[in-house]
């Protein structure tokens, strides 16, 4: 405070000229002399410093914002000039302005700010929360796991908006006592829980849950905030509480808790306000998490039975399959296959590969049903055409507009290590075959689509696979690729059977990867219709499919020389059973 | 180690006669011998198998070995590794503790060329981790679909190809949005990883091994402040796109092939004898250098075109084609691009990369 | 008539009682659906028309929806007691008919059978 020559009576004399409009102006004016001494005041600033100080008789001082800002003036020594000349007085916020004269006094002319300066402090704080509040959905949305958004949320409300936070989720199983509780705290770890709850004991938490609206945080009492809220390590004790709910899509999706330690300034209105807000973003973007997770459960439970089987040996023959929808987003589509592997290896095995016309969605569904029908009708299978002709009326009767094409191939082995097949096309690309020569063959088997025509017949093939060879049953969408270098041309079944001659000898897995690479690399970016493959081989040598059968159970462990003492010895025992073979 | 690096060595040969014989049984017994004799089967599936592997690709292209013993070889070697490895999840009590983490190892789309996939995948598996394989071309929805359903650590991208980028490098920003950590691997990511980092993944390995050792030094998404979004747009990671060049050659893909196609048959008086097959061989030949050339535009890299018409070079003159076949196509490209500085400047540089080799310089051409 | 693909178009042209439409570009998912709106359009029930006539001498590709179309255009005339005749059809539409046993079929006219036509304008 600097030392004041008590209060001027009035105008005295002084080098500044004093006018009626100076002492009537709307801002408040001060006269102060070169030793920082106040000389002569306007009504404004009267009215201004005597609020300040109180009383009849108040004292006048310069504050200190401003006693400093005229030494910087005044060019008193060993001042140091304060960059702002801005400051408080009272209640209100002025800025100041001087006008030195000659003889030493300056004339301070004070602006108040107040108002100005709310409004910009509130703007700057609006758009941070809302900077804050868009960054919330698509943090959260970010990842469609239900516990990484929880997490993320708690570690969002204490970056934002506390020191700790405890957000707890709706009771789990529904209508018990038991909630999954996530803590979180500055500088400290994330950490879940699912512990026991009574929401009456934790103020404003019965409410919260019950999606009413929050308790004002003025009349939570922090000391009743038991123990098990507050987070291990948090620098207590707890000064302030906000307990908000996080509203769901219709229903509360549990409640936020925001804690603040003694030390730090209590909860605001705005800011319990924001908090509402914050939680409102989380409470939405948590019940979109659930609901996804629930849809995509259903949708995975439903398409379980839609999607292509895998595939293996089976009684000495392989198997590989590989499907492609249209639309790289889909798993599912209008071409279809399986294999019915024959009740012991003297049964046929029976290898279906169709194609429903049209695409998605619409077009599973029937396959679905294609493939149910086909698996009942197995028995009959003996005689591809009786089991066409029975799909193909009871594809007439349904109330489907779709017709279906497939393939049918009965796999028997027979020995020294060759493959009998029987082969029907319903109105399908006739089967390839690659032969061990490198030629290959198109099989001659022909016949009607199904599900179109009263009457259907067909021309069954039976030929045989030497070891080593391959039979690859495809979907037209192969050999409709259309692309190329150029572009715009169709693959077509001559450039497959090109790109495959010499191919003998590759297992089935690799023949189909590599027909559906053909296509793949002939299409580029163009679009394609649902692409389908299946391969029958002939193994090339027997004992290799021997090893795969006897070694899955036992190797795990392998050698790895980290593995333990007690998961070795199985190894071991593998490995004595494999040297016995060889 | 010398003793494990001749053993090593010596598989190696037994294996690459037997994958090149289509014998997979000699093989699978090949490497069983080597567990006998006492290496591990990291040791075995990355120093002998993968490097036999390796060996296939190159000894295909010095026309060393024929495009069917190339799949024959391939094909065992798939075999082989399945032997090799335990078919189901290793148990969660071996040596390396109970739960290392999830990662899922997948390949690009459009990517076939499995096998260094698996490796990395197999090697993982051995050393603890809980491993998604989920192979060849993996579509991106369904990527992130599968990130999000089993709540991966971190995903492992492969990639030979360099034409695949700008799709990988979508991939990976796809993944990081999803909140996942992204480690890339194989040839399409440079010899250094160089262009790992221009398509922003969060690591690079140059092998499996190294892949391990990144994951278990942990792998950790490389943004840190809460409340930033990871989602963005490639020309936020290449400023360079915003020229157009990279677009314009991809969307005129298809023309600037025909094009250079019907230049060649008029500069090129021999091209009007081929057969139709050649004249396909040659119609992909050149799909190609605009593929690469988009690559190269795509992530701004010289050596990334040059280097391609290096290996192509050595193709061809291994099966005794001249490499300055290439020359007149990417004259025609040049000048049919004479707009675009980038491409321009790309095309004559993959010229300049044939003239400089032995026996192709100016005065042999015409 | 607009269609999508801007290369498939459909004239239908009606003289006495022959319904004629000529099918343009690749017939589609799209396209097909459009070629039996149009056939359903005009073989209301008490129809005039005894014949129908689809000529393909402009058909560029035909993919399994097109095959769905045909045989649905062949379940409207044969309820419609109207004669289906496919008239002009390029090698790939014969190859698609034989492959799937539609040929006599969709060119076997009405529900006797007794009119059948071979490739060309018959």
């Amino acid at each position: 405070m600097v030392p004041s020559r008590g209060l001027p009576s009035g105008s005295r004399p002084t080098g500044v000229s004093v006018g009626p409009a100076w002492s009537e102006a709307p801002c408040p004016i001060l006269v102060v002399d070169r030793n920082g001494g106040i000389v002569e005041v306007n009504e404004a600033a009267r009215t201004l410093l005597s609020g300040t100080a109180g009383g009849d008789r108040p004292s006048w001082h310069l504050p200190d914002w401003l006693a400093d800002a005229h030494r910087c003036v005044t060019g008193g020594p060993s001042t140091t000039c304060a960059p702002t000349r801005s400051g408080r007085i009272g209640e209100r916020m002025f800025e100041a302005f001087p006008t030195p004269h000659p003889d030493g006094d300056v004339v301070w002319w004070l602006i108040d700010d107040t108002d100005r300066r709310l409004a910009e402090e509130t703007l700057r704080r609006a758009q941070e929360r809302a900077a804050v509040l868009a960054g919330v959905s698509g943090t959260l949305l970010s990842s469609l796991s239900v516990q990484t958004c929880v997490e993320a949320a708690a570690r969002l409300a204490v970056h934002h908006l506390a020191d700790a936070a405890v957000l707890i989720s709706p009771a789990s199983p529904a209508g018990s006592d038991r909630f999954p509780v996530t803590f979180a705290r500055a500088g400290g770890p994330v950490t879940g829980t699912t512990r026991t709850v009574d929401p009456a004991t934790v103020p404003g938490l019965a409410e919260a849950l019950q999606g009413l609206p929050s308790v004002p945080a003025c009349w939570i009492d922090p000391g009743e905030v038991p123990a098990w809220v507050i987070p291990q390590g948090f620098e207590g004790p707890v000064g302030s509480v906000v307990v908000t709910p996080l509203p769901g899509h219709g229903v509360p999706d549990g409640a936020l808790i925001l804690l603040r330690s003694v030390g730090r300034r209590a909860f605001a209105e705005d800011e319990e306000a924001f908090a509402g807000l914050f939680a409102a973003r989380v409470g939405a973007a948590l019940s979109s998490v659930r609901v996804y997770g629930e849809q995509s459960r259903v949708t995975a439970l439903l398409m379980r039975e839609l999607l292509p089987p895998a595939l293996g040996t089976v009684h000495g023959v392989e198997y590989a399959g590989r499907f492609r929808p249209f639309q790289d987003s889909e798993r599912i589509g209008g071409d279809f296959y399986d294999v019915h592997p024959g009740a012991d290896p003297a049964e046929e095995t029976l290898v279906v590969l169709g194609d429903v016309a049209g695409k998605g969605l619409d077009a599973a569904v029937l396959t679905g049903r294609v493939r149910n029908s086909l698996h009942a009708l197995r028995p009959l299978a003996h005689d591809h055409g009786h089991v066409l002709g029975l799909l193909n009326t009871a594809l007439l009767t349904s109330p489907h507009e779709r017709f279906v094409t497939l393939a049918l191939a009965s796999v028997l082995r027979r020995r020294a290590g060759r493959v009998r097949l029987r082969l029907t096309s319903a109105g399908h690309p006739p089967p390839l075959v690659l032969r061990a020569d490198g030629r290959v063959e198109e099989s001659g088997t022909y016949g009607d689509l199904l599900g179109a025509m009263p009457s259907v017949s067909f021309r069954t093939e039976e030929l045989v696979l030497a070891p080593g060879e391959t039979c690859l049953l495809y979907t037209d969408g192969i050999t409709e690729a259309r692309g190329g270098p150029v572009g715009g041309e169709l693959y077509g079944v001559e450039r497959l059977a090109r790109d495959l001659t010499g191919r003998a000898g590759m297992p089935a897995e690799a023949v189909v990867e590599r027909v559906h690479m053909l296509a793949a690399q002939w299409l580029g970016r163009g679009r394609h219709d649902d692409m389908a493959v299946v391969a029958i081989g002939a193994p090339r040598t027997g004992p290799l499919a021997v090893v795969d059968g006897d070694g899955h159970a036992d190797r795990r462990g392998g050698a790895d020389p980290h593995v333990g003492e007690d998961v070795r010895s199985p190894n071991t025992h593998w490995r004595q059973k494999r040297t016995r073979r060889t | 180690m010398t003793d494990t690096g001749k053993t090593a060595a010596d598989l190696r040969d037994r294996l690459w006669s037997a994958v090149l014989g289509g014998d997979a049984y000699t093989a699978t017994d090949t490497l069983y011998q080597g567990l006998d004799i006492g290496l591990d089967t990291e040791t075995l599936l990355l120093d002998v198998i993968g490097a036999v592997q390796e060996k296939v690709g190159t000894e295909w292209a010095a026309d060393r070995i024929t495009v069917a013993q190339e799949h024959a070889a391939t094909a065992v070697n798939e075999r082989v590794v399945t032997a090799l490895v335990p078919s189901s999840p290793v148990p969660a009590d071996t040596g390396w503790g109970p739960s290392r983490g999830r990662v899922t190892v997948a390949c690009v789309e459009g990517e076939w060329h499995a096998f260094p996939a698996r490796l990395v995948a197999e090697v993982l598996a051995l050393r603890g981790w809980q491993v998604d394989y989920l192979g060849a071309q993996t579509p991106g929805p369904h990527l992130i679909t599968h990130l999000r359903r089993t709540g991966a650590d971190a995903v492992l991208l492969s990639s030979s190809l360099p034409t695949r980028l700008p799709t990988a490098h979508a991939m990976i920003a796809a993944c990081q949005a999803a909140g996942v950590p992204v480690m890339v691997g194989g040839r399409a990511f440079g010899p250094d990883g160089r262009y790992a980092r221009a398509c922003g993944a969060d690591r690079w390995a140059a092998n499996a091994r190294e892949a391990a050792t990144a994951l278990e030094g942990g792998l950790t998404a490389a943004t840190p402040s809460p409340g930033s979004t990871t989602a963005r747009q490639p020309v936020d990671d290449l400023p360079h796109l915003a020229d157009q060049e990279y677009t314009m050659v991809v969307k005129s893909r298809t023309r600037l092939v025909e094009e250079t196609l019907a230049g060649l048959r008029e500069e090129v008086p021999a091209l009007r004898l081929y057969t139709d097959v050649q004249h396909e061989r040659t119609a992909e030949d050149h799909a190609h250098i605009v593929d690469f050339l988009a690559a190269a535009l795509y992530v701004d890299d010289t050596a990334l075109f040059t280097g391609f018409i290096g290996w192509t070079a050595d193709v061809l003159e291994a099966r005794s084609v001249s490499p300055r076949c290439l020359v007149p196509g990417l004259h025609l490209l040049a000048r049919r691009l004479h707009d675009f500085p980038r491409a321009t400047a790309l095309l004559h540089a993959g010229a300049a990369t044939v003239a400089a080799r032995p026996g192709t310089g100016p005065g042999n051409t015409a | 008539m607009t269609a999508p693909d801007p290369e498939f178009s459909l004239i239908v042209t009606a003289v006495a009682d022959v319904l004629r439409v000529e099918i343009a570009g690749d017939l589609d998912q799209t396209a097909s659906e459009e070629l039996v709106r149009a056939v359903a359009g005009h073989l209301t029930p008490g129809t005039a028309f005894r014949h129908l006539r689809l000529d393909f001498r402009q058909l560029t590709w035909i993919d399994s929806m097109g095959l769905a179309a045909l045989l649905r255009t062949r379940r409207l005339t044969s309820t419609a007691g109207v004669r289906l005749r496919l008239d002009n059809r390029p090698g790939f539409l014969d190859r698609l008919l034989a492959l799937t046993g539609t040929s006599a079929h969709l060119t076997a006219s009405g529900s006797t059978g007794e009119e059948v036509t071979g490739t060309g304008t018959g």
